[in-house]
């Protein structure tokens, strides 16, 4: 009779410190399980006999029991000092067995199941293997089988989901157009802004080395923000030099980094023609905006679901949002006369706008933020006549988002600062781009 | 009970030197001939355009004609049964129709919205009864205010009764006696030879913070896998040839409430709770398939739909365990036939709910109810979710079960109750596991019932002394 498995168990229990469980010995040692509880009760015996200090066991009592007038067959885990006293509680004791050893004494049980659960694990596609029970039927089904069965099964249920299209399809339909239409105008967009780079980009890389690898593609924005001062230092020292490339460049530049809030101080410094420009910019700035936002995959995702949420009802979603404030009347009524103006440059995305930016306040923990709504559309209240005014409103709270990220409040001074120059000197022709603006 | 047949059984002790000429004896696990009558709570076209209206319509015409039958066998075939329409003042007659409870403590969406100025969100309550209730039973056309000997606070919306009373001059129908459909007809049940098993557990709750009952669950899947125990306990253990797990497999925290109302970035890396908790599942699954059939029946936190009848875990969620053909996915509520004995119950939403409101506490006695009311769910659509069925309301039991039980209930309870054509049913609450560490055994020759325990030794027993005095 070879005893090599006492050796085995010592070297388990002793050496490698292990909680030997009559489960995990069995997998271990490819044994029946009851082979497994008397190998351990062997091994205990023979420790016993050896009078060896520090050797702990548990075992599994299982039996019927009676609690409070109830008869229960109950199945526990005892240490060995409870074992007797745990007998002794039970009216009828149907079997123990060793259910684990190990050198350190348990304070609970968890370690237990931890032990076999990794045993288990490793074993799962034959885990009933060592047990003592067969179950004919339970049989794995091969992959053949398997088809059969799952085409039975789904034979009476084809009907139902035949139907499902249906219900949803008026979902879906709604959701769609709303899904696909920012992705063109997205597209659209990334294509003028490339091109612009494009040409952009030829007078910059010359001449700044910083701007230059951040302006190429749009994609390069997560590396501009790391020295968004260099970039801005950079391209203005140089334009004072050459007035009229400036304006290109800091349109450019403009485009590209949009997230870099100190790019915006440049604007202000080619004057005469810059203003001028200014309309384009900022219309290629809040399309362009856009792109880089979606860089980031966070922002994309939300984006996303911003437009697609609240797209099918703009109208409705605005009274759901803000039910009890007087803003919604005021800004409705501005809104379609700005509509038409600016209807050429795209009312589509002014839509979006208006939704994302609510959408923002709403699901963003940026509570504050909604203070700066409520005073921007305050300032748009006012705006009806001068259109420099609605102009400025609607830039700050997004200034406000950016600089969350930079977290600089100072450039936001500057800028607001910068921005009342700027009005005054701006004519009324902007009216419709501003209007357009106002409008988020 | 299965203590006594186990002992019985002739074993070996595995207090001995091992043996190695023989492997040990193995047990054929008893099969038993099975089939699933649950197709009456699938849901074929899902369409939740409708109106709940149909249900009760459904359940009045169809409850009509038995109630009609039990209350002329109750008061004699010369009753005067009558409809709300034709009563008259005075008059004493029989009326069937459906209670409805006006409460005021009942949550209401229409009140929350209506008094919007004061957004505080009604409490959640244990009950929701209050003195100031209102009995009134509805038939197709109209209403009528009860009072007299009938129970308000036991009964509850959307059971189906007749009355014995007359209306009085305030308007208000005095009831004098009142039954209900009781139990509905049973198929005997065949004389089984020998002893056979069904376990029934329920509130596993896998995902649990902390892990405490996983040794207690492995070494349930350990006793009905024949691993545990010695050769007789195995023997026994081989007859158990069946496990039904009713519902809520899940812990009610892999339900994170905070998903809807955090931001998506904040969660967009986390994983839902449930996935976890589900794999856990596929694995314990995957050990009891490969010894003994399983019925899984989902629960009010599993992943599935919500509303009642709620449809069969789908089994892609379980990739290890799906290959056996031991594994069976069903619906809540559940209705089979093994070997002969016809069982039927839910996951215990219809039982919490009626406990909610009305005064009845105890799990049984609120099983026993339903089953005098004939209805699996008489409060389902008012005020437990339910599918808007229009035809049929699929609730309403057609046939008696032998056993009947529901599951996640506080503690285990059972009883034999008998009804008047000689109905034998087993009734069963089946205890939350992860909280009691219970399941039960449902003797199907005898239709006794016994649970079982499983208990290992913590740190807290110990430590309780100190614990109370450093408190």
């Amino acid at each position: 009779m070879d005893e090599l498995y006492l050796d085995n168990i010592d070297e388990y229990v002793n050496d490698h410190n292990k909680i030997v469980t009559y489960k995990w010995l069995s997998l271990t040692l490819g044994v029946h399980v009851n082979t497994a509880k008397q190998m351990l009760y062997h091994y205990l015996e023979h420790k016993r006999k050896e009078s060896s200090p520090q050797l702990h066991a548990t075992y599994l009592v299982s039996g019927k029991s009676v609690d409070n007038g109830q008869t229960c067959h109950k199945v526990s885990v005892v240490r060995e000092e409870q074992l007797e006293d745990f007998k002794s509680k039970m009216t009828l004791v149907v079997s123990i067995h060793v259910y684990s050893v190990q050198k350190a004494l348990l304070r609970d049980s968890g370690p237990l199941y931890s032990v076999d659960y990794d045993a288990v694990k490793d074993n799962l596609k034959n885990c009933s293997r060592y047990s003592s029970i067969r179950c004919a039927s339970a049989v794995p089904m091969s992959s053949v089988e398997l088809r059969q069965a799952r085409e039975k099964e789904q034979a009476p249920t084809s009907v139902p989901e035949n139907k499902k299209p249906a219900v949803n399809g008026g979902a879906s339909v709604a959701s769609k157009p709303s899904a696909k239409a920012p992705k063109g105008i997205m597209g659209m967009l990334s294509f003028k802004s490339t091109s612009k780079n494009q040409d952009g980009s030829k007078d910059i890389k010359p001449e700044q080395k910083e701007v230059a690898p951040v302006t190429d593609p749009p994609k390069s924005k997560p590396a501009a923000k790391t020295n968004p001062m260099a970039n801005f230092f950079g391209s203005q020292t140089k334009k004072a030099d050459r007035p009229i490339k400036e304006e290109q460049e800091a349109r450019t530049a403009v485009v590209s980094e949009q997230n870099q809030s100190s790019q915006q101080e440049e604007e202000p410094e080619p004057e005469p023609a810059a203003v001028q420009q200014k309309d384009t910019k900022t219309d290629s700035r809040s399309k362009t905006k856009r792109i880089e936002e979606s860089d980031s995959e966070e922002e994309k995702m939300e984006k996303k679901k911003r437009r697609r949420i609240k797209r099918p009802e703009p109208d409705s979603s605005d009274e759901d949002v803000i039910p009890d404030s007087p803003q919604p009347l005021e800004t409705k009524d501005p809104s379609p006369k700005k509509e038409v103006e600016a209807a050429q440059l795209s009312h589509g995305n002014s839509e979006t706008k208006v939704r994302k930016r609510r959408r923002v306040l709403k699901s963003h923990v940026f509570l504050d933020d909604e203070g700066c709504m409520v005073t921007e559309k305050g300032y748009e209240s006012e705006s009806y006549s001068e259109t420099e005014d609605d102009f400025q409103p609607s830039k700050q709270p997004r200034d406000n988002f950016k600089a969350k990220l930079p977290s600089s409040s100072k450039e936001n001074e500057k800028k607001s600062q910068k921005r009342s120059s700027a009005s005054s000197q701006k004519g009324t022709k902007q009216a419709s781009i501003t209007g357009f603006f106002q409008k988020k | 009970m299965f203590s006594d047949l186990s002992a019985q059984k002739e074993g070996s002790s595995v207090l001995c030197r091992p043996a190695f000429e023989d492997q040990g004896p193995v047990f054929e696990r008893e099969t038993l001939c099975y089939s699933l009558c649950s197709e009456r709570y699938g849901v074929g076209e899902r369409s939740f355009s409708r109106q709940y209206a149909h249900i009760y319509a459904a359940r009045l015409m169809h409850m009509r004609p038995l109630l009609s039958e039990r209350a002329q066998q109750k008061w004699g075939s010369g009753v005067l049964i009558k409809k709300l329409c034709d009563l008259e003042t005075g008059q004493e007659c029989c009326i069937v129709g459906t209670l409805f409870k006006r409460m005021d403590l009942q949550p209401s969406i229409l009140r929350e919205i209506s008094e919007e100025h004061n957004l505080l969100p009604q409490p959640a309550r244990a009950k929701y009864i209050s003195d100031a209730d209102e009995l009134i039973l509805e038939d197709e056309l109209q209403r009528i205010k009860l009072e007299g000997k009938i129970d308000r606070d036991k009964c509850v919306t959307g059971s189906v009764v007749a009355i014995y009373g007359a209306e009085k001059n305030d308007g208000k129908f005095t009831v004098e006696d009142f039954c209900m459909a009781d139990l509905p007809p049973q198929t005997p049940r065949p004389a089984l030879g020998s002893d056979r098993f069904v376990l029934l557990a329920s509130g596993l709750g896998l995902g649990n913070s902390h892990a405490d009952s996983m040794l207690g669950l492995q070494l349930l899947v350990d006793m009905v896998t024949g691993q545990l125990g010695d050769t007789g306990e195995q023997s026994g253990a081989a007859t158990i040839s069946r496990v039904l797990l009713a519902g809520n497999l899940l812990s009610h925290s892999t339900q994170d409430k905070d998903a809807s109302t955090k931001a998506k970035y904040l969660t967009k890396k986390t994983q839902a709770g449930s996935v976890e908790a589900i794999r856990l599942l596929d694995e314990l699954l995957l050990q009891l398939v490969a010894s003994v059939p399983v019925d899984v029946m989902p629960g009010q936190y599993d992943p599935t739909n919500y509303t009642l009848p709620q449809q069969p875990l789908h089994r892609c969620m379980f990739p290890l365990s799906s290959v056996y053909p031991t594994l069976q996915l069903a619906s809540n509520p559940y209705e089979a036939n093994i070997d002969g004995v016809r069982f039927l119950g839910s996951s215990g939403q219809n039982v919490c709910d009626i406990q909610r409101y009305s005064t009845m506490d105890s799990h049984l006695e609120i099983l026993e109810e339903t089953l005098r009311l004939r209805h699996l769910a008489p409060t389902a659509p008012d005020t437990l979710g339910c599918y808007p069925f229009y035809q049929k309301d699929p609730f309403i039991l057609e046939e008696c079960p032998h056993v009947y039980f529901s599951g996640s209930a506080p503690a285990f309870d059972s009883k034999l109750i008998k009804g008047p054509d000689g109905q034998e049913v087993l009734l069963v609450t089946i205890p939350e596991f992860s909280s009691t560490q219970t399941a039960c055994l449902v003797n199907l020759s005898t239709l006794q019932c016994e649970p079982v325990c499983f208990s290992a030794f913590s740190a807290d027993e110990d430590e309780e002394s100190e614990m109370n005095v450093s408190h």
